[in-house]
């Protein structure tokens, strides 16, 4: 999953960590995501239908960001299904990349079931020009 | 209440199964891969820019129509009831600097003639619009005690 998904398309494929003691349970699905990018940060957005503040975590590492949106409606007593096209599952996204991004001024937003994070640059990657002597 | 998306029935859908007597021992599959090529090739044509998802409830009051539609504003929500169809329009605005990706998607829902149109209501939480249609004072279940002479 990790060679399809790279935030900054790279050959350099981590390997797989297990043993995520926190993980919630259950199958996962991928939303609906674009990342544009400019000079300065990468804009991540990411449609999470139904998802909250407070089933939403976002972490991000030297090597991923990870967005895990849990759905937190449930359907009350009483009501009957008739029909469904949506997937109860959790969202999740991972997305790679080589130490591209400044973590400490990650800026996310959910708003209506859309979150948009800023991930700026970290200074190595930006492009400068070189002087030559 | 029927979603409008009508799938043509083919004779082997309405064959009875009587242990093969009348139906190939190929006709399970056969119906499994038209299901099949019906969904996914719907699915490619129709995924992103048309379609969301739609969920149906219904309890002994109200129906309930529940559709995924994250990122759009509530005045871009348009809900019409309209001849016994429940019409969902909504359009996506991309904020300015962006390429063009104004989008808009419309999906329509047939109702039955028990939903009082008149008061229908919906609210957009979270990026999911729940419309709750109630339903007629007659056709919610009674009981009707009959007196035998």
């Amino acid at each position: 999953m990790s060679l399809l998904n790279p935030l900054n398309p790279s050959l350099w494929r981590p390997l797989p960590t297990r043993g995520d003691a926190n993980r919630p349970e259950g199958p996962r699905q991928k939303p609906v995501y674009r990342v544009t990018e400019t000079d300065e940060a990468y804009e991540l957005t990411v449609q999470l239908p139904g998802v909250s503040k407070d089933g939403l975590a976002v972490t991000s590492d030297a090597s991923e960001i990870r967005v895990v949106g849990q759905r937190t409606w449930k359907r009350p007593e009483g009501w009957t299904t008739l029909h469904r096209e949506s997937v109860d599952s959790t969202y999740e996204l991972v997305l790679t990349h080589d130490n591209a991004v400044n973590h400490d001024h990650i800026v996310a937003e959910l708003r209506d079931g859309v979150l948009q994070v800023t991930l700026p640059k970290a200074g190595a990657i930006k492009p400068r020009k070189i002087e030559v002597n | 209440m029927r979603i409008i998306r009508y799938h043509q029935p083919s004779a082997r859908s309405y064959a009875p199964v009587i242990r093969g007597y009348h139906r190939s021992p190929w006709s399970g599959l056969e119906i499994e891969i038209d299901r099949l090529f019906n969904s996914t090739l719907g699915d490619f044509a129709s995924t992103s820019s048309t379609q969301f998802p739609v969920d149906l409830y219904e309890d002994k009051d109200n129906a309930f129509v529940r559709a995924e539609l994250p990122g759009v504003d509530r005045s871009d929500i348009h809900v019409e009831v309209v001849d016994g169809y429940l019409t969902i329009n909504a359009s996506r605005k991309t904020k300015d600097g962006h390429c063009g990706q104004a989008l808009s998607v419309n999906r329509s829902v047939s109702i039955p003639d028990t939903v009082q149109s008149d008061q229908v209501a919906a609210v957009y939480e979270n990026g999911v619009l729940t419309v709750t249609l109630p339903k007629r004072e007659e056709s919610k279940p009674q009981k009707i005690t009959v007196a035998v002479k």
